[in-house]
Parts: structure tokens; C-alpha cells; sequence
């Protein structure tokens, strides 16, 4: 599965990248995120309690940042296991400066297997859009706090 | 198919329906069953308690009140294809609900539990958006009323607060020279709606003096399409007219269509317009008609 | 006495199913119906990986969950359980077989490949259970495609077979490239036939008793064949076949999805002989949807060549054909046996070339699925012939009528090496567009595309092999057993009539037409004939329901059965009314002097005083009853010629199936009714292949089709009223000329219909589309035809309403 998305921020590179950074940022942005804790450099292990109406997918997680050219792009490495199934994903991040906004453009492949993939496929890229969109509408916001 | 363990809960009244919710964090309500009960016996949901409420009498029933219908949150899809007065009053909702689904769906599931499920590729949503229809529901902090394109919010989401329940759903009675109407795509497996378009017309002195449009399927929830409405009003429906505002749905939907494995998102969006010029073309007929 | 007189001859009546009473009213009992004092309930925990190593299991938390009464691994199997055996060995294949575990040991090679097994007292604790197994995976990369899995670099499964290649199976007949060479014209397709569930009603499923005292196992299973499973368990598990008792009660339905024996099987007899006590393991439909076989999957690259004026001088391909993570039971002869060998259908095509790579992926094994192997091969020859017809601008009908077979009624030499028994394809073929008034039909095919309507027709031709077979050739192509029937035909005292058979019906209706053939041989009422089937201890062998061979072979053996029986009461007539045996005549259950027909028994009188014994001819054996065991002396070749109608919408590719008509021939037919069914069935799941089904795997194994929810298949409102017509050709070799049913609609349709829908896209220069012809596969190959131009009609007229 692929998605895209772009999100546009009111500041500047440098600061949208280290909002994008930041631990507690993102550990309060990800969707049903309940703890993430560091895991070495730029790892996190993470639980993850995702609702979607009935349905609460709960992962065990791990969560890198590689690639990083700062304040340019990364990419995001995500394996999640859980009872539903497991989704290992990676997205390229990149952040293009726009005057005084920064444009931020996800490229994201995800596998998925497990229950999910097999009685949810009609719903799994409308969910990880809606994953994707939620994270950074909540990054968005807190660069506006 | 064995769902995990869970505590079951009947309410005999929708006040007992609300104790029930508030004492047993994360219970899920229980209506007709056609949504939930699949995933917990998939175990993909797996709610410490269930609370059913298919027995509460005041959830029951279709009424025809003045200038609406006011539709009990527990009819079931057979339910509002036999009703008369819904039939009358807003038939583009009483003719969807007799394609939705199979036989043992529509004779169990419910209004009031498929719209609080919110799933994008359900019918009803669609078609109530389009009607203005108005949700009303009932929570630990009383009662309130939802327009229906406020209601869905996302996918699988609505504006239901915490242990809110959908009490009744409001449907405007057509006036004459209004007609309405669904069209859908149905997947040949689910038969949910890859996409399904719902219009409602009113004609006067031959041109659409309002046009309401929406559209479900291939975004996260059922959503109108101002700039479709925008270019037929005021217009005569004719095939040519119709084709090209129903072009505009191009505009609404931007990059939001979702696709599958059997339908593509570029596919989706590409055939939206003729979905809503077939829905537009049958409410204009209609309109006519009436 | 009296004799019960039917109204009419009762072979070629269309008697109702004495089998639908049960069935409709829900009374029928099928394997998760039985229970048994002391029951326990297995669940299996299945790959979540399409291709992993094993590094660890854990199963300390789920042994002391409640109520689990036993959590196994593969190793708690050594020792008790050896590998699942391949039976179908193609000689000259290079055929590389696999240990084939119940439980997966150190590797996983598909989702749903079993891993470890739960029992408990309880489904519901079984489930719970399951979950608290911690198994830690290595995933590996996977391949899921038979083409790209065959070639180099591909990720390996086995170690026996590092290019992933099960077999390679070559036919040839005649010179195919000097026929290539000199070809006026040659067209080439490439060919999905994509994979498919065959979704039986009910699930599989087995429940096991072991009783640790005897060391006696009875096992009922919903399986096509008891008596090949009590062979196969016996191999596996080591209880030998006299104290192996296997049951199928009422099985919902197999479409070949019942023949192999499958892991879930064998790990439940194993739960109950490490257990001591009854065990039950039933699929949930998601669980079925990765556990129990599919069908199809070939890859095929096919060229025809031919002269310009339409005869078809060669044929040759090359078939990829999906194995799955294991060979299957039968499954190496289905693409190659019943594939190969009927390249060159119902014409006469000069040289052949077919090679078949058998190929392991890791995906659900393949098996045998309505059909079998003959609908790809009608596929590739009647996709062929219309893309032969539009190369050289005839009408489909035309080029088939330049290569057809002319009618033989008693065998017909084939160049693949078979030998056809009987056969009238133009007749069917006459009769079929006779009744749909082809020329006229297309007139009105004019007309509409002339309104920007597109209509389109689809004819298809077929033979298809049948009737399996004689055991001296099912030796001869590797196949490990025999393909006979046999049958107990016995009369109680009272005149009733019991028939035991081997074979093992499960739907088709044979409990009602062998009453038929029973009754009409005998003399007796149908309703005085009861048909035995399915118990391992109440049946005499037999090898299965499958490949149309249940009323070819057991019907014949039952029809031989009853002309003994009537020869020894004749004897029994001419003693009893004392006459010599030459002077006693027969008719209708009737033995009486010549000429003088108030001097008679019935056969009622006959059973009797058989039984009774009381006055018996010197050296007659008591008892009124015959055994036979029938091998047929060839296959059954039945055929037909079946026209679809269909029109597309160019808006949005959606296609509507708007008219069927099948004509079939499978000789005599002994309940028509039953025919009709059988054509109904088998019609719609092959249009279910063209129209709608596909089992959908991604790229990384994850079956992305795993419920009723998203693999679609075919339902009543989505179709026309099928018409089905039929000719007579009985089989020559045939005791009652008939040629099998089962099979014929699904080998035609998945074609007739594919050929209808590129018909309809013709101004648009279709050649080709990938199966199940969605609507967006349709609307794409309307745009990409559109857009090339070449005459066909622009994007913007596509706008009918």
C-alpha cells in the first residue's frame, strides 16, 4: 500500500524539524499513542492503542528516524506488531521551505499482514491516510501552541 | 469465529441504556449486530461489555411529524424500505435501504448502528447527507441535534461524544417538486458502495432551485458537493447541463478518494461524475414528476 | 403380490432430489453437527508470514490457560505423524516432492501455513489460547507469482527444489515448429488464469476419535473421497486401515476443494491419539480461506498458427502453474493430465507443444477446482480461435466450423494421445446457435453498437476428459491409486433394496439418480431403493467424487451389479417355476414363462425366496445381492457449445451478463432435472472466474481476499436465467452410454463469457484483459483503446446515459 500527503506548516524549516524531532511531540501526536520510550539513537519503542470505531488495533512498536539531512528530509521506519496483524512501513519525509512556511511531503509504503490485511483491505488506506493525516494535523498544531 | 469474553448488558430503557454505558468503560452499544458482532467474532474488536438495546421500545418506530420524519434509531433497513410514510416523504431513503446489504442485513441492522458505525462505504450516510437530514442523540450532557454532513468526521468516525447514543434521525418531508435519489456501485462481494451518489432536486418553472448532492464510497465519509450543487442551480437538468456540473465533482473531491484492490483511487475518482450525473438525472426526473 | 408400476421409464425422469427433504429443512447432518460424550475442541495457530523461518515457540502460557487440555508443536508430532504425501508422481517430470508437515517445522511457506494446535474443552478457550502462543518468526522474502517464482533469483521455498520448480511436464504431438515455420498467420496470447477459492458452503472439517484401548480411530470428515482418506491417514499416522474407520456425513459441497487431505485433518486425529478423546476442529470461513486448497493459478503463454483462411495448423504454450507452499494430494496432474492432454479440444490441430512448469510459491497449496485443469485448457484453445477469427476477419463461429471434429460415435484418435469415445460437436454447435438465432443476434449487435451500445457474444466449444479412468493408465501418468468403482447391489427379504457404493457424492443428487439406474434395471419402485454412501465400514472400496467419475464409473459398476443380480434370479425364476432357463423372459421386474406370462415371479418373490432360502437350486448360494467392481476400459469425453451475451458500459466498464445458453452433451441423461442443476452450478462458478472472483495476494504473501466481504462471488441477482439445452451422445464403452455432468458447465462458461466481453469492445481494439474482468479493468481497456485511436469511437461520445 502507498499514500502520500502533504502538509503545510507556518515556520520555518529548522523549526518544523525540530518539531519533528521531538520526542514528546511526536509521542503526543502519534494516534493511540500510549508510551514511547527511547531505544538507542533515533529509535523509540512505542505501544500503540489505535480506535477505529469498534475495532482498537493494540501494537507493540518500534519507531526509527534514519536518513537524516537535516533540516531536509528523513525517513520513518515503523514495524508494529500487534493482535489484528502487523504493519511495517517507511516513509520519506521531506521538507521544502516556502517563504516563510515549510511544505512537508510523506511518501509512505506500508505492508501489511495479519487479520487486518486480510478482512480490512478496503478500509487500510483510508485508515493510514486518516493515521497520517491526524499526526500531522497534531504537529501542526502544536507548533501553533 | 469465537469472540473473546464479554459481559452482556440488555437495557430496558434508553435511560438504563446511558447508566449501563457510564458503568462499564469501554462497553460498546448493541443494536442489530450486523456491524459488531463480525468484528468481535473476528476479534478485532473485542469490547469488555456489550450493551443491547434492541429491546428499548422508545428507539422503535418511523413518524410522520409535520415537516419531517422522524425515524427511531432501531428501525431496521426492512423497516424503512416498507415504510409508507418514508416512502412518501423521502423515497430516495427508503429505496436505499431496500438495495443495502442482503435480506439478513437489512432485516437486523439499523439505522441508528450503521450511521454511528460510520463506515465510508455505507449507503444510508450518503443519502442522508443529501436529504439535510438531522441526527438526534442523547448523553450524559442531554440531548442534542446533528446536521448529518456534521455528524460523519472521518473514517469509522463521527461527532458522537463519549457514551452518546443516536436516538432518532429527522428527515425533511419532500415538498412537491422535489425529487430525490441514489445511485450506487455496489462491490459485487460487500456490496457496500464503492461509490454511491445521493441527490435531491427541486424543480421550479423548469430549473433547480435547489440542488443538494453527496457523495459516499471512496472518501472517509459521506460529504456534499458544493461545487456540483453550485453549477446546477438555478440551471435546467438538462443531459448536457447535468454531465458537466456533475464534472465538478473533480473539484470537491481533490486527493481525497481512497481506493482498494478492487477499485483504484484514480478509477474511483474518474467515474464519480458519472455516478452523480445518474443520481442527478433521476432527482431531476423526479422533481419533475412530483 | 403386486409390482409397483411406474408411470414412466424412471431412467430419464426427472424425479425430485430425495436428498434436498434434509437438506432444506436443516435437518442434514454434517461434521460439526456430530458430538460426542467428552468432546474437545482443537483451534490452529497459523502463519501470520507468507515465508519465514521458525526461531522459537512458546506455548508455556497457553498450556495453562482454562480449559486447554493440550497445546502441540511439529515436534511433539515426530514420531506419531510422517509427512502429507504427495499421491499424484508424474513420471518423467523431475518431480520434486517436499516434506509436507501437518505442523510447519522450522519454516512457514504460506499465510495459514499451521504452526502450532490448541485443545481445549472449549472452541472458546481454544481461541483464547491461541493467543497466548508467542511464536518469534525471521520473515523472508516471498514470491507469490508461478512465472516470477520459476525464475532465476527468485526467492526459494525448498531446498529439494532451489528454482522453485516442482516439475516440468512436456506434450507434443506432431511437428509444432515446422507447423510454426510455415504459418501464414500465428497470434499470441499471454493468459492469467488467476486464482481462485472454491468456497464450498461447508467449511472443512474433522472430528477424531481415538480410542486409545483398541487403537481404533473414526474419523468423520467432510471429504469427496472417505475411502482415500482412511488410505492416506492410515500412511500417515500409522493405524493400520482395518481399525481406521472414516465417515463423511452430509458434505455441503467439495468443487474439488474435499479430495486432498489437508493439515487440519491429520493434526486433529493426532490431538485425539495424544489426547485419548473425541476432538473437533471446524474452518471458520476465514480460516478456510487460507487452510483449504484453491484452484487455477497458471501463468500461460499461448501461440496458435494457422492458414489465412482459418485451419489451425499448431498450437504450442507454455503454462506456469502455481503449486502453493506443498504439493497437494492430486495437484501435479491437474494442469498437466487434465490440461495438457486436451490441448486440441473438439478440433483437429495438427501438432501440439505444451510444457507445464509446476511451480512452488508461497501462497495456499493448489488443488483441483470444478473443471480441473479442462477449463484453462478450453480457455487458451477458444481465446484462440477468436483471436484467429479477428486476425483474419471471419466470424468466430466460421473458424471454429473449419477445424471442428465431424461427428464419431465410436472413438476418435487425438493427437496428444488420447482417444475420444463419442462425439457431435457440430451437432451441439448447430443447436446452440440455432436457438439464439445467432445471425439475427448479430443484426441486433449492429443495431445497438450503432447507438453507442456495446453489446457482445461469446461462443465456446468444449470436450473435456471424464469419467477417471482406467486404473492401467492412472498407473501409467503417476497417479497413486486406482480409478475404479465398486458396488453392493442387495435385496432384503421383503423386496427393498440397498445399494453401498464406494464413491461419495456430496450434493450432485446420486443418492436419487442411482436409485434411478437401480430402479430402472430391477424392476422395483425407485423409492424402494435405498443408496448407502460415505462409511469406510459400511462400503465397499472406492476412489472418489470427483472429475465427473461418480455416475461414469460407480454408475456403470452399480449397473453391472444389478445385470448379475438379475442373471442369478433368472435361475432362481426358471427353479421356481420350473421352467427351463431358456423359457423365462423378463420385463419391467417381471421373469415368466415364454408365452405364457401369467407363469411368473416378481423379483420381489425372487428376493424373498433367495433370502428365505427354503427352496434353493442345487449349488445356488442364499441371498439375493452382487458385488462389482468396474474399471472403465477409457475415459468419458462429454462436450458442448455454449453462447453468452453480454453488454458492457462504457462509462464506468461494468459488465452485464444478459443472456446464458449452454448446450451439453453427456449421453443419456438419467434425471434431467439433476442435469439442469449440475449446469446451473457449473455455468455460474465459471462465470464467476470471468466475471468476479480472484484469490488476491500482495507482493509480500498476505492473502488481501480473506472473507465473503471482499473476494465476490457469483449470486443470484447478478445473473440471467441460464438456458440449458442438450444433445444425446451416448459413450460407446459406457454399460448405460452415459459420460458425466459435473464439470461440463464450468469448463465452457469462464471462456464463453471473456469471448463475449472482448466481442463487445471490439471498436475499441480489446484484446486482452486480466481476469475477473472488473469494471475497472473493462474501463481501462476501453481508455487505453480509445486513446490509441484506430477507429475507435472517441472518449467523449462515451457518455450514453
Amino acid at each position: 500500500m502507498d499514500i502520500t500527503g502533504t502538509y503545510t506548516f507556518d515556520a520555518a524549516a529548522d523549526a518544523v524539524w525540530t518539531l519533528l524531532m521531538d520526542t514528546s511531540a511526536i509521542a503526543g501526536c502519534v494516534p493511540g499513542c500510549r508510551e514511547l520510550r527511547p531505544d538507542g539513537n533515533d529509535r523509540y519503542r512505542a505501544e500503540l492503542s489505535v480506535p477505529v470505531a469498534a475495532v482498537t488495533g493494540q501494537f507493540d512498536a518500534t519507531i526509527a528516524l534514519e536518513d537524516k539531512v537535516q533540516p531536509r528530509s528523513y525517513t520513518l521506519v515503523v514495524q508494529a506488531t500487534g493482535r489484528p496483524g502487523f504493519v511495517r512501513g517507511q516513509a520519506a519525509v521531506t521538507l521544502t521551505p516556502d517563504n516563510e512556511r515549510t511544505t512537508v511531503q510523506v511518501t509512505a509504503h506500508a505492508d501489511v499482514g495479519g487479520a487486518i490485511a486480510r478482512v480490512g483491505q478496503r478500509l487500510l488506506e483510508g485508515a493510514a491516510r486518516m493515521m497520517m493525516d491526524r499526526f500531522f494535523e497534531c504537529l501542526r498544531r502544536k507548533l501553533g501552541d | 469465529m469465537y469472540a473473546v469474553d464479554f459481559d452482556y448488558y440488555r437495557a430496558g430503557s434508553l435511560a438504563d441504556a446511558q447508566k449501563l454505558l457510564g458503568d462499564h468503560p469501554g462497553a460498546k452499544l448493541l443494536a442489530g449486530g450486523h456491524s459488531l458482532i463480525p468484528l468481535m467474532k473476528l476479534r478485532l474488536a473485542a469490547p469488555p461489555a456489550v450493551v443491547d438495546i434492541g429491546r428499548v421500545a422508545e428507539l422503535r418506530g418511523v413518524t410522520l411529524s409535520g415537516a419531517a420524519v422522524r425515524i427511531g434509531a432501531l428501525t431496521t433497513h426492512t423497516e424503512l424500505a416498507a415504510s409508507a410514510d418514508l416512502g412518501r416523504a423521502a423515497p430516495a431513503l427508503a429505496e436505499t435501504a431496500a438495495q443495502l446489504g442482503d435480506p439478513t442485513v437489512r432485516n437486523r441492522g439499523t439505522i441508528g448502528g450503521n450511521i454511528a458505525h460510520a463506515d465510508p462505504a455505507s449507503d444510508l450516510p450518503t443519502v442522508l447527507v443529501a436529504l439535510d437530514a438531522r441526527i438526534n442523540v442523547v448523553g450524559p450532557s442531554g440531548h442534542r441535534t446533528i446536521d448529518a454532513a456534521k455528524f460523519f468526521t472521518g473514517l469509522m468516525t463521527t461527532s458522537l461524544e463519549e457514551n452518546e447514543i443516536v436516538t432518532s434521525i429527522d428527515v425533511p418531508v419532500a415538498q412537491p417538486g422535489r425529487g430525490s435519489a441514489y445511485v450506487k456501485f455496489s462491490h459485487p462481494a460487500s456490496r457496500y458502495a464503492v461509490i454511491g451518489a445521493a441527490a435531491a432536486i427541486t424543480l421550479s418553472g423548469g430549473t433547480c432551485s435547489s440542488v443538494s448532492v453527496a457523495i459516499g464510497g471512496l472518501v472517509a465519509h459521506a460529504r456534499r458537493l458544493p461545487s456540483v450543487e453550485r453549477a446546477l442551480t438555478d440551471q435546467a437538468p438538462s443531459e448536457s447541463v447535468v454531465a458537466k456540473a456533475a464534472a465538478a465533482v473533480a473539484a470537491d473531491l481533490g486527493r481525497d478518494v481512497s481506493g482498494d484492490i478492487f477499485a483504484s483511487a484514480e478509477y474511483r475518482t474518474a467515474v464519480a461524475p458519472v455516478y452523480v450525473k445518474r443520481a442527478l438525472l433521476a432527482a431531476a426526473a423526479r422533481a419533475s414528476a412530483r | 403380490m403386486t409390482v409397483a408400476v411406474e408411470p414412466a421409464r424412471v431412467f430419464g425422469s426427472g424425479i425430485r432430489r430425495r436428498e434436498d427433504p434434509r437438506l432444506l429443512t436443516g435437518t442434514a447432518r454434517y461434521t460439526d453437527d456430530i458430538v460426542l460424550p467428552g468432546l474437545a475442541h482443537a483451534a490452529i495457530l497459523r502463519s501470520p508470514h507468507a515465508h519465514a523461518l521458525i526461531m522459537r515457540i512458546d506455548t508455556s502460557r497457553a498450556r495453562t490457560a482454562p480449559g486447554v487440555l493440550g497445546v502441540f508443536t511439529a515436534a511433539d508430532t515426530d514420531g506419531i505423524l510422517t509427512p502429507i504425501p504427495c499421491c499424484w508422481l508424474l513420471p518423467g517430470s523431475k518431480l520434486k516432492t517436499t516434506p509436507y508437515h501437518p505442523l510447519a517445522k522450522d519454516a512457514v511457506q504460506y499465510v495459514g501455513d499451521p504452526v502450532a494446535v490448541v485443545v481445549a474443552e472449549s472452541p472458546y478457550q481454544a481461541q483464547d489460547a491461541l493467543e497466548l502462543i508467542d511464536v518469534e518468526y525471521e520473515p523472508l522474502p516471498a514470491v507469490v507469482d508461478p512465472q516470477k517464482a520459476a525464475q532465476q533469483g527468485a526467492p526459494a521455498l525448498h531446498a529439494e527444489a532451489p528454482d522453485n520448480v516442482a516439475f516440468h511436464w512436456t506434450v507434443t504431438g506432431g511437428d509444432v515448429d515446422a507447423a510454426f515455420k510455415c504459418a501464414d498467420v500465428i497470434v499470441r496470447e499471454r493468459i492469467v488464469q488467476q486464482r481462485l477459492i472454491p468456497n464450498a458452503m461447508e467449511t472443512r472439517g474433522a472430528v477424531a476419535q481415538f480410542v486409545p484401548a483398541t487403537g481404533e480411530l473414526t474419523l468423520w470428515n467432510t471429504t469427496q473421497n472417505p475411502h482415500i482418506v482412511r488410505f492416506v491417514m492410515s500412511l500417515v499416522t500409522g493405524i493400520p486401515e482395518d481399525r481406521l474407520r472414516v465417515i463423511a456425513p452430509e458434505v455441503g459441497g467439495g468443487f474439488g476443494s474435499k479430495i486432498a487431505q489437508i493439515p487440519g485433518d491429520f493434526i486433529t486425529v493426532f490431538c485425539s491419539m495424544k489426547l485419548g478423546r473425541p476432538v473437533k476442529w471446524t474452518e471458520t470461513r476465514t480460516e478456510n480461506y487460507q487452510s483449504t486448497t484453491h484452484g487455477r493459478d497458471h501463468v500461460q503463454e499461448v501461440e496458435l498458427a494457422a492458414t489465412r483462411d482459418g485451419r489451425v495448423t499448431g498450437l504450442r504454450c507454455t503454462v506456469w502453474a502455481g503449486m502453493g507452499g506443498y504439493l497437494s494430494t492430486a495437484a501435479p496432474g491437474i494442469p498437466t493430465i487434465l490440461h495438457g492432454l486436451m490441448l486440441s479440444g473438439p478440433y483437429t490441430i495438427p501438432a501440439v507443444k505444451e510444457d507445464v512448469y509446476g511451480v512452488y510459491t508461497n501462497t495456499t497449496p493448489v488443488e483441483a477446482y470444478r473443471g480441473a485443469g479442462r477449463p484453462e485448457a478450453t480457455f487458451m484453445l477458444e481465446r484462440m480461435m477468436d483471436r484467429l477469427a479477428d486476425e483474419i476477419g471471419l466470424d468466430p463461429v466460421d473458424v471454429r466450423r473449419r477445424n471442428i471434429i465431424p461427428p464419431f460415435q465410436n472413438g476418435h484418435d487425438v493427437i496428444t494421445g488420447l482417444k475420444y469415445d463419442s462425439g457431435n460437436y457440430e451437432g451441439a454447435l448447430a443447436k446452440v446457435l440455432e436457438h439464439v438465432s445467432y445471425d439475427a443476434l448479430r443484426a441486433e449487435q449492429k443495431a445497438a453498437r450503432d447507438k453507442g451500445r456495446y453489446i457482445g457474444i461469446g461462443v465456446s466449444l468444449y470436450v473435456e476428459i471424464c469419467g477417471l479412468g482406467p486404473s492401467q493408465v492412472a498407473g501409467a501418468v503417476g497417479f497413486q491409486g486406482g480409478l475404479w468403482e465398486s458396488a453392493i447391489v442387495r435385496f432384503h427379504p421383503s423386496g427393498k433394496v440397498n445399494v453401498f457404493i464406494g464413491a461419495s457424492p456430496h450434493g450432485q443428487g446420486e443418492e436419487t439418480t442411482f436409485a434411478q439406474i437401480v430402479a430402472d434395471e430391477l424392476g422395483v419402485a425407485v423409492t424402494d431403493v435405498k443408496v448407502v454412501h460415505g462409511d469406510t465400514d459400511a462400503t465397499p472400496m472406492g476412489w472418489g467424487t470427483y472429475g465427473s467419475r461418480t455416475t461414469a464409473v460407480g454408475g456403470a459398476a452399480l449397473a453391472i451389479a444389478t445385470r448379475k443380480i438379475k442373471d442369478k434370479a433368472k435361475l432362481l425364476a426358471s427353479h421356481l417355476l420350473e421352467a427351463a432357463v431358456e423359457d423365462i423372459d423378463y420385463s419391467s421386474g417381471r421373469f415368466f414363462v415364454r408365452g405364457v406370462p401369467d407363469r411368473h415371479k416378481t423379483i420381489q418373490d425372487i428376493a424373498l425366496m433367495a433370502n428365505v432360502a427354503w427352496n434353493m437350486p442345487e449349488g445356488m448360494e442364499a441371498g439375493l445381492e452382487a458385488t462389482s467392481f468396474y474399471d472403465p476400459p477409457n475415459f468419458t469425453y462429454p462436450f458442448g457449445a455454449h453462447v453468452a451475451v453480454v453488454e458492457v458500459d462504457p462509462e464506468t466498464g461494468h459488465v452485464t451478463l444478459k443472456r446464458y445458453v449452454a448446450v451439453d452433451d453427456c449421453g443419456p441423461q438419467i434425471n434431467p432435472v439433476i442435469v439442469e442443476g449440475q449446469v446451473h452450478g457449473g455455468v455460474v462458478q465459471g462465470i464467476g472466474q470471468a466475471l468476479w472472483e480472484e484469490a488476491v495476494y500482495d507482493d509480500t504473501g498476505q492473502l488481501l481476499t480473506g472473507s465473503l466481504a471482499d473476494y465476490a462471488i457469483p449470486r443470484a441477482d447478478m445473473l440471467p436465467d441460464i438456458e440449458v439445452l442438450s444433445t444425446v451422445t451416448p459413450s460407446p464403452h459406457h454399460p448405460l452410454g452415459v459420460k458425466g455432468i459435473g464439470e461440463a458447465g464450468t469448463i465452457a462458461s469462464t471462456c464463453t463469457v471473456y469471448n463475449a466481453v472482448i466481442d463487445a469492445l471490439e471498436p475499441f481494439k480489446v484484446q486482452s484483459v486480466r481476469m475477473p474482468l472488473t469494471p475497472e479493468r473493462v474501463w481501462r481497456a476501453i481508455r487505453e483503446g480509445a486513446e490509441r485511436g484506430a477507429g475507435a469511437p472517441p472518449l467523449d461520445t462515451l457518455g450514453a446515459p
